[in-house]
């Protein structure tokens, strides 16, 4: 199979003396699912921040395509781990929140929101305000708003964090539904293993402050997954004792 | 398509029971003031029904200089709409400036402030110098009614959240964009209620703006007319119109700020 490298990340990132990232160096082939996994504080967040171009690192770059990234000129989604839905917006405007801020032609705007809109399961919901739907409906818009433009990178910061056990875990199979839909490359952070292992084409580990990467382990279980298979519980053991050893290195470094 | 707010839109009897008791208030307490006056039974304390009877004579023949109701009451209006634009045209800009350039209302507080303490009546004088007409009564409702506006624009301003802001500039937004499309939406349910402050002082400046002279005309300038006359009757239908016409102008607000804002919970009174 033929693969593209749609993003290269070669990342150092300081806030004042503090070093987060310390060369971290990331290829993301197109279309593909990478699952970026650390203890807290790590800074991933800041990370996604930066693969969005709305922080520069303080050396290195992020490049899709070849070109260093600018949400001006590339199409880059985020999905927020905070509700982000504008709320003076019904669901359908919302959606088309990324489309419009493109300057996209009205027809298409209203034609890929329609489409996107049955995809998320949220037809009959078009006119609703967010303050009339629950967590997950909401994060469900956000969703539908990132994968209703042709991102090139979709960015998600630990979206299901706030929602409870059960509706995570069927977002997480919309997710999968969604991008088997709509194929597009996505960086999604979580510190959960079993999601990253569930989820991804592929777990990256980080370490804690300055952020390297530990490990990089490709996931190439057959989809749909099975959480309780042995092959998955086997995986999933791996990357928690790879976490479990850097929180010990990092007791004995401090 | 929209559901629920077809359903919240209109709900006859939740509509109509307020309106219902409204009536009944009305009328409960245009009794007691009647059998108060029947039993005062003075000329300085004047029954409803002579109030009516005041309106009527000036509606039908106009006040004793030969002016006509509608023209006090135009007067009045045409200075407050004038003097509440100003005040909205300049508020809003200005706080919204000083709201989104960091700094910039901290390093002037000191100045701006003091500004908001000093009444418009306080204005008087100094308007009574430099203006003639209705650029004398404009300002004088201008100074009324800036402040509000200008208030509640500059602390709508802190309301915006950092995450609708990140959202747009991650989907790569300009910062106009961000200006009129996450900021302005934001801070427009607050310019409103800034807005019905306002009004409310300007319709409270027109009177005394009225009063100190300058003009023949403006319900204000009528009732102190009257008032050199000792006619009580005339000056309650100048006071009743001011808060008709108040009343009916704030009631034209809320009704734009229900439609412009069905996506919130609530609209406050």
């Amino acid at each position: 199979m033929q693969e593209t490298v749609k993003v290269r990340a070669d990342i150092t990132h300081r806030y004042g003396d503090l070093l987060v990232h310390d060369g971290l160096k990331l290829a993301i082939r197109e279309n593909e699912f990478l699952c970026i996994c650390g203890p807290s504080g790590c800074g991933k967040t800041t990370l996604l921040d930066i693969f969005a171009g709305i922080i520069k690192p303080s050396a290195g770059q992020v490049l899709i395509d070849g070109e260093e990234i600018d949400p001006k000129r590339h199409n880059i989604s985020f999905v927020f781990q905070e509700p982000s839905t504008l709320p003076w917006l019904n669901v359908r405007d919302n959606i088309g929140t990324g489309l419009r801020i493109k300057k996209r032609p009205k027809a298409e705007i209203a034609q890929k929101v329609d489409d996107i809109i049955g995809v998320v399961g949220l037809r009959g919901f078009e006119g609703y305000y967010p303050h009339q739907l629950s967590g997950g409906m909401k994060q469900r818009v956000s969703i539908a708003r990132a994968f209703a433009t042709d991102a090139d990178l979709v960015l998600m910061d630990e979206p299901f964090v706030s929602l409870d056990q059960p509706t995570r875990e069927k977002m997480q199979r919309e997710v999968l539904s969604i991008w088997e839909h709509r194929r597009r490359t996505i960086v999604f952070v979580t510190h959960n293993l079993e999601e990253a292992v569930f989820l991804g084409d592929r777990v990256v580990m980080l370490s804690a402050k300055p952020a390297r990467i530990v490990a990089d382990i490709p996931v190439d279980l057959p989809r749909p997954r099975d959480p309780v298979s042995g092959a998955f519980t086997a995986l999933r053991a791996r990357c928690a004792e790879l976490l479990h050893e850097m929180h010990i290195d990092d007791g004995v470094n401090h | 398509m929209n559901g629920v707010s077809a359903a919240q839109r209109f709900v006859p009897s939740a509509q109509l029971r307020p309106l219902a008791l409204n009536v009944v208030s009305i009328v409960a307490f245009l009794a007691v003031w009647h059998f108060a006056a029947a039993i005062v039974n003075s000329p300085f304390f004047p029954s409803p029904y002579k109030i009516v009877q005041a309106f009527v004579t000036l509606a039908t023949n106009g006040d004793t200089m030969g002016n006509s109701l509608w023209a006090h009451c135009w007067a009045s209006l045409y200075r407050v709409l004038v003097g509440f634009a100003a005040g909205v045209v300049l508020g809003v800009p200005l706080g919204l400036l000083m709201g989104l350039v960091p700094g910039l209302y901290t390093a002037t507080r000191s100045i701006v402030e003091p500004f908001r303490f000093i009444p418009p009546i306080a204005w008087i004088p100094l308007a009574i110098i430099f203006f003639s007409g209705l650029p004398r009564f404009a300002f004088l409702i201008f100074i009324g009614s800036f402040f509000p506006v200008f208030t509640a624009t500059l602390v709508g301003v802190a309301r915006v959240e950092q995450i609708h802001r990140k959202v747009a500039i991650a989907y790569g937004a300009s910062r106009y964009w961000v200006l009129t499309h996450i900021v302005l939406p934001t801070v427009l349910p607050d310019i409103m209620g800034g807005m019905r402050v306002a009004l409310g002082a300007a319709w409270l400046t027109i009177v005394a703006a009225e009063l100190s002279g300058g003009t023949s005309v403006g319900l204000g300038r009528m009732m102190v007319n009257y008032a050199e006359l000792l006619q009580i009757p005339e000056i309650v239908v100048g006071m009743v119109l001011i808060g008709a016409l108040g009343f009916a102008m704030n009631e034209i607000l809320l009704l734009v700020e229900r439609r412009l804002f069905r996506w919130r919970w609530q609209v406050t009174l």
